[in-house]
């Protein structure tokens, strides 16, 4: 590979953009040649150095202040209806509105929890969700340690079997701490990880054999869910992560 | 479920990214959350045409339209400088060639150790937007090219060039000001 070349591909060599073919001839170039190799250095340098920056991190009050205006943005929204319904008082229809609302939401919920066949669909929710409300809160763990050692220990007695808890700080995966949660109608163990700003949630409980089944990945309101079972356990990793880092985190796990 | 509990449930993770993304466009925390408002209105008006399984981009793009016609407008207004504008790194510095050692086909030495990160900021500060926004997405948002493509609206080719681009351009401006750095400690 000429200069020219490797000059192209250096940033996306860097990011791990690269095919395997491209990705080696740069490494080979890089090898042997001394101003190139210099490059792909000084960009490493920034790369860590902007990363290092981080967020800017938003005020506290702002999501209070979009969701605000969010409701105010959906209360205009059916402004017609409102139209036919002014002349009747309107603590009356405010009453009936929310009385036939809620006979209309239990029917939908009844109807929806008898009807519901696909259950792995509503799983996914739930892990979703699950990881969703992590975030939501203060602090997506209960029990804070990088250290395996406390982490482990900390789950006997909470849940009905012994995770595998691994730090995966030299893999790029500090662990961050553990948590309970509930989900599929049981308790389950939840270690929290983190790749560079993304939180991953891994859920494990007991799964129903000794098989091995292999990772399966959804999408979902674009978070990507990782699942497979191991040794007696059930794994569900969530993320914003690419699919790809996901599935890395799985094969270290 | 309503249709705004379900729209928070899949914006609201992604408000810091959103955030973060308009300020380094925009350089002012009071802009980047009146942008991160109308863009959260605007996506959640819009949620009907979100077709795709990645609403990380699509939200992001938004972000990005939004704050790129604020850009617009301040300079429209042009009355008002803001402080940001006027002072963006640009006193009282020489040009450019005057200063960056000739950079054609010498042997590229590497220039940059451990780099401050007050310089990093100031030296992206420097660059223009469009190469600005790339490396907050890839470096601090770690967005594959694929998604970063999304957000910016352009193939992943330009995606390709504009971070070589902008990380030529910011090895350039860190290179200098590291060394007025160490010429004023001396």
């Amino acid at each position: 590979m000429r200069c020219d070349r490797a000059l192209e591909l250096m940033s996306p060599f860097v990011d791990g953009e690269l095919s395997g073919q491209d990705r080696k001839a740069v490494a080979t170039h890089i090898e042997t040649c001394a101003s190139c190799n210099a490059l792909v250095v000084d960009i490493q340098h920034m790369s860590k150095a902007i990363a290092e920056i981080g967020r800017e991190p938003a005020p506290k009050a702002l999501v209070l202040r979009v969701r605000s205006a969010l409701v105010a943005a959906e209360d205009q929204e059916p402004a017609k209806k409102r139209f036919v319904l002014r002349r009747v008082p309107s603590s009356i229809v405010r009453q009936a509105g929310m009385l036939a609302a809620s006979c209309a939401l239990s029917v939908l919920l009844t109807w929806s929890f008898m009807t519901s066949t696909r259950q792995a669909n509503q799983l996914e929710q739930e892990i979703l969700t699950a990881h969703i409300r992590s975030l939501l809160q203060d602090s997506p763990f209960q029990v804070t340690s990088s250290d395996s050692h406390t982490v482990k220990p900390w789950f006997a007695g909470r849940v009905d079997f012994a995770p595998d808890v691994k730090d995966l700080t030299a893999e790029g995966f500090p662990l961050l701490g553990g948590r309970l949660d509930y989900v599929g109608e049981r308790r389950v163990g939840a270690l929290v990880y983190r790749r560079r700003l993304h939180i991953v949630n891994v859920f494990m409980w007991p799964a129903p054999s000794l098989d091995s089944v292999p990772p399966m990945l959804t999408i979902k309101n674009g978070y990507n869910l990782l699942a497979w079972s191991k040794n007696g356990v059930t794994y569900w990793a969530v993320s914003d992560l690419e699919a790809r880092e996901l599935q890395r985190l799985q094969t270290l796990l | 479920m309503s249709q705004l509990s379900d729209f928070e449930k899949m914006a609201l993770p992604h408000m810091d990214a959103a955030y973060n993304l308009a300020f380094w466009l925009v350089r002012s925390s009071s802009d980047a959350e009146d942008i991160v408002q109308d863009s959260y209105l605007r996506a959640f008006r819009a949620l009907h045409s979100f077709a795709g399984t990645n609403f990380r981009p699509w939200l992001l793009a938004i972000v990005r339209n939004v704050a790129y016609r604020w850009l617009g407008n301040r300079r429209r207004s042009a009355n008002v400088i803001s402080i940001d504008e006027a002072f963006g790194g640009h006193v009282g510095q020489e040009p450019a060639e005057a200063q960056i050692p000739s950079e054609d086909p010498t042997p590229e030495a590497q220039l940059l150790g451990d780099v401050d990160r007050v310089l990093v900021r100031t030296a992206l500060d420097d660059l223009p937007p469009i190469f600005r926004e790339v490396l907050v997405l890839r470096e601090i948002e770690g967005l594959s090219y694929r998604d970063i493509a999304e957000v910016v609206g352009a193939p992943i080719g330009t995606v390709m060039s504009r971070l070589a681009r902008g990380r030529k351009e910011l090895r350039k401006t860190l290179t200098r000001l590291m060394e007025k750095d160490e010429s004023n400690a001396l």
